[in-house]
């Protein structure tokens, strides 16, 4: 069957209204579902998998296709509007985010966060279409060892987020490695720092850590001096984002795209990580490193298009190889299951009219994702308008609803708090949280998959350096050092005395 | 407040209590799946939810409490009231294996009473084509040689001990010994391993790697069933002769804490009995390779009881348990 | 606090937190099977070198701290009034404590009104009746839209048991 045909015959399949209502629908659910803290993506699609039971396979598909989407974008809201992230994956857009909306640029930043993901979006599924099986197979040659190599090459970003400190930033990566130690060990199944608390033992749930290192110091902070935002221009959000700015982030944007599509199509990564390189891609190569963190909108939009960037590709490994990428995924290749379909190499046989379906779906769903997005911020932007002392408790118990039903579980509330007010300290020293999350994230998979090299290999060390794809992150990490330590040497040897600045 | 008045009002509060246990359920259910969404153990709770919800009269909360290969969700049911308003879906992983395997455990059987088990999954075990092995026998003899792998789920799940107890019945002597266990978070990425080339072989539920089969991705060596199973063209354990690999079978069921009245666990019994009769229930779980066989609350405890015997024998020959 | 002093107080902070790791937290706290093939793969062997890096971090943190001259800027906009600000935030310590006291007890949605209320009047809100009114309102919302909507338990109270 020629390419042609095929493209017939998928779009026979999905050329109906329902198809097109579900992918609508879906798109919807996930953009309100993300931009509910706790909530998130998976959630919202986890909840949506019955209903796509009773549906003719590539609708389900589709919806829950949507919903994934839809979700990953809306992560984002909450993120600018109250620097509490909806999703894992937007925690990266409270950086700048944040900072704009605070200086009443919310719909400018949820703008370009709508605009870049898009974008990216846009690139990933054509990514997704072109190279699948390319990409797959590059999937495949990822074991243990290239994965080490991989993420200690990703810890490096953390040198991009620190700050004005790179040893503070160092401090609060390490307290986020040793905090996700806690649990069972990996290899022998043992209790590490788990207190006999069987809560304890499954570790610290992420979203709890993450919202509590995020949202609550903000509640504190306003607790401390519930005064200090009187008189700041925190306003109605009516500006919105300019074709200039992005333009001026364009080159942010498609390298972001091009970080999701490498990080999504390996499996077992996922969305964050990926926002995080991107963001500190674009603020080591930008004009305005600076602004970063302060409200740059190159950052939103390098942050967005990195999360966005995975959402298609992670379809490359499901579709190619039954491999669901993260968690997200799973729940997708649970439907195809339901409806008899088996996502892998025959299904691009097989079931060529459904592929074919699904990509020129995920083509229609940036065009949906666009029309709802704009819709969403609308509503949405208001929220910058709310009173700040009514807006704060509003937040708290949203926080407190939403940090439950991640895993129903009280005891993750209880995790929320006390990471509220280690985040607290935290900006009271001025130690940036960015690195803390990173590490958190990350420690957990350097630790797995080094110890699992060395189960492979008999605790041979070589098997680091098995092949071109190890070395090749080995040479990307130490070129980073290298430019780490010639930073911080030239910063030691310039404008000493200028501010009150820490030299490292 | 009068002795008489106090009385009154204990026999009122009785009479409510008596009452409301009567008509049990009087409110909705809380069922708890201690693994994530997305997973056999989520997939299956969700497909019986809705003729179980029928046969009920009233919704079931479904809640999904991960952590720690299933223990986090055990425990809430452990600690919760003993009312039948929660309940658990009980897995293989969380309620034969961990039991036997892990000393750290913070409950074991007797905290709770099963009603049910309603599903059964057969293990299979699988190699990636590039290995070269079509056979058991091909494995063992690769044993031999040294340097053969087998990823898992995780420390103590089913997919370790599965590996484990194969390879001893098939006659490894020292199976922890010569061969290296690589565990992986989560089933998934313990078949993505497999194909991968980072681990030799793995043992699994069938559905898990059904897919992976079909797309010729893995072989299938052996099914652990006394019946073949649809999709894995290959021998099985009564085929090769090894019918103690039967007691080998991933399981799904219904457990309350330990208190759990009799009243509330006959109840369960007849609506289970209505649930599995659903023919779009039945549809839905074969075509994931599940076998439905409905258990009555005693041949559940037996079951689960006998198949813990058998876990916890091999592990303390093998000095497998994991202390401290 | 100035930039000096921040330096200082979380190296010395790091150096004893590595120190505590070291000699007390990690033997106590983390166990190892006694049949450790080799020292790479043991459950210890990740935290120790942890530990190792914080206080490397601590030394680096005391010593750029030390090159530091002291310039007498604060790094913090001081709070108007420190001592009410501190009594703020015990009270919103108290408020948390309480919270997960009251959580499994009153429920979910009567613990929420409360929170919400307690928190509003704790930051001196200039609308108290919109703050009583949506502290009503807000976890009424949330309840239905999480219960009914999304499907999750949320806990019901021993007073309180919503529909």
């Amino acid at each position: 069957m020629s390419f042609l045909d095929s493209l017939a015959a998928g779009l026979s399949l999905v050329g109906n209204i329902e198809s097109f209502l579900a992918l609508f629908m879906g798109v919807a659910i996930g953009v309100i579902g993300g931009a509910i803290p706790g909530m998130s993506a998976t959630m919202a699609v986890a909840l949506t998998l019955p209903f796509t039971f009773a549906m003719q396979p590539i609708t389900g598909i589709l919806l829950l296709l949507g919903v994934y989407k839809g979700g990953i974008f809306g992560g984002s809201i909450p993120a600018i509007l109250i620097k509490t992230p909806g999703t894992p994956a937007s925690s990266a857009t409270i950086l700048d985010g944040y900072p704009m909306a605070e200086k009443g640029e919310a719909g400018r930043a949820l703008g370009m966060a709508l605009w870049a993901s898009c974008t990216a979006d846009v690139i990933s599924n054509l990514s997704l279409i072109l190279f699948a099986g390319w990409l797959a197979s590059f999937a495949l040659s990822f074991g243990p060892p290239e994965f080490f190599t991989l993420i200690l090459f990703s810890l490096t970003i953390i040198a991009g987020v620190s700050g004005e400190s790179l040893l503070r930033g160092a401090l609060s990566a390490l307290l986020g490695l040793l905090l996700a130690t806690i649990g069972l060990d990996l290899v022998y199944g043992t209790n590490r720092f788990t207190f006999g608390d069987p809560n304890m033992m499954g570790g610290l749930n992420f979203i709890a850590v993450l919202i509590g290192l995020f949202a609550i110091p903000e509640i504190l902070a306003m607790v401390w001096h519930p005064t200090a935002h009187v008189g700041t221009a925190r306003s109605l959000g009516k500006n919105w984002v300019s074709f200039a700015d992005y333009r001026r982030s364009f080159k942010s944007i498609v390298r972001g795209s091009f970080i999701g599509v490498f990080l999504g199509s390996i499996p077992g990564i996922g969305a964050a990580p990926s926002a995080f390189l991107s963001y500190s891609e674009a603020r080591r190569t930008s004009k305005n490193k600076e602004n970063f963190g302060k409200g740059e909108v190159e950052g939103v939009a390098a942050s967005e298009a990195g999360n966005n960037g995975v959402a298609g590709a992670t379809l490359i490994p499901l579709l190619a190889l039954g491999v669901p990428g993260d968690v997200i995924t799973a729940i997708i290749i649970g439907a195809f299951m339901i409806h008899g379909l088996q996502p892998g190499p025959m299904m691009f046989i097989l079931n060529v009219d459904i592929i074919y379906g699904l990509f020129i779906g995920l083509i229609v769903s940036s065009v949906f994702l666009f029309l709802i997005g704009t819709v969403a911020i609308r509503g949405f932007k208001y929220v910058a308008d709310i009173p700040k002392r009514i807006l704060i408790p509003a937040v708290l118990v949203l926080c407190i609803y939403g940090v439950f039903a991640v895993n129903n579980n009280i005891f993750d509330v209880g995790v929320m708090f006390v990471m509220g007010w280690v985040g607290f300290m935290m900006v009271r020293y001025h130690i940036p949280a960015a690195p803390f999350l990173i590490a958190f994230i990350l420690g957990p998979l350097l630790e797995d998959n080094f110890r699992q090299s060395m189960l492979m290999s008999g605790s041979d060390p070589s098997i680091l350096v098995r092949g071109p794809i190890t070395w090749f992150f080995w040479a990307m990490t130490l070129l980073t050092i290298i430019a780490i330590v010639r930073a911080g040497v030239r910063a030691v040897k310039g404008t000493p005395a200028l501010s009150p600045k820490v030299k490292d | 407040m009068t002795f008489r008045t106090l009385g009154a009002v204990c026999a009122l509060s009785l009479g409510l209590a008596g009452a409301a246990l009567a008509e049990y359920p009087e409110r909705p259910i809380n069922m708890v799946i201690p693994y994530g969404a997305g997973g056999a153990t989520d997939i299956s709770a969700r497909t019986i939810a809705e003729p179980l919800g029928a046969a009920v009269g009233k919704p079931l909360v479904m809640a999904n409490v991960t952590g720690a290969g299933g223990a986090t969700g055990s425990v809430a049911v452990q600690n919760a009231k003993e009312d039948g308003y929660t309940m658990l879906f009980a897995r293989v992983g969380s309620h034969s294996v961990n039991p036997a395997m892990k000393a750290t455990l913070p409950y074991t059987l007797d905290d709770f009473r099963f009603v049910t088990v309603y599903e059964i999954n057969p293990v299979a075990c699988a190699v990636s084509p590039s290995s070269g092995i079509t056979s058991m026998e091909d494995l063992i003899a690769k044993v031999d040689e040294g340097g053969v792998t087998y990823s898992s789920s995780g420390v103590g799940s089913l997919l370790h001990l599965a590996a484990v107890m194969v390879l001893s019945e098939f006659g490894v002597e020292e199976p922890l010994t010569k061969t290296t266990h690589i565990p992986q978070k989560g089933g998934g990425a313990a078949a993505t391993a497999v194909l991968n080339g980072t681990a030799t072989f793995l043992c699994t539920n069938s559905s898990a790697i059904a897919s992976f089969v079909a797309n010729k991705q893995l072989v299938p060596l052996m099914v652990t069933t006394a019946e073949p199973v649809a999709g894995f063209d290959v021998p099985t354990a009564a085929d090769l002769g090894k019918p103690a690999l039967h007691q080998l079978v991933g399981w799904t069921g219904i457990a309350g804490p330990d208190g759990l009245p009799d009243d509330v666990a006959d109840k369960w019994g007849a609506w289970m009995a209505a649930a599995t009769e659903d023919p779009e229930f039945l549809e839905k779980m074969t075509a994931r390779g599940s076998v439905i066989e409905l258990m009555s609350p005693e041949d559940a405890n037996a079951f689960i009881e006998g198949q813990y015997n058998t876990f916890r024998k091999l592990v303390d020959d093998l000095g497998m348990r994991i202390e401290g | 606090m100035t930039q000096r002093q921040v330096q200082l107080r979380l190296g010395f902070g790091a150096l004893l937190a590595a120190i505590f790791l070291a000699v007390y937290a990690i033997p106590a706290w983390v166990s190892s099977p006694s049949n450790v093939g080799n020292v790479i793969l043991s459950p210890l062997f990740w935290p120790y070198a942890l530990s190792g890096f914080t206080g490397l971090a601590g030394l680096g943190l005391v010593f750029s701290g030390l090159r530091l001259e002291d310039t007498g800027t604060p790094v913090n906009t001081p709070s108007e009034n420190p001592n009410a600000a501190w009594l703020r935030l015990a009270g919103m310590a108290v408020i948390m404590g309480l919270t997960m006291i009251a959580l499994p007890r009153l429920g979910m949605v009567l613990t929420s009104m409360l929170i919400f209320g307690a928190t509003a009047f704790l930051v001196r809100t200039r609308h108290p009746v919109t703050a009583v009114f949506c502290a009503v309102i807000i976890p009424l919302v949330l309840y239905a839209f999480f219960a009914h909507v999304a499907g999750v338990a949320i806990p019901q109270g021993n007073i309180l048991r919503l529909p």
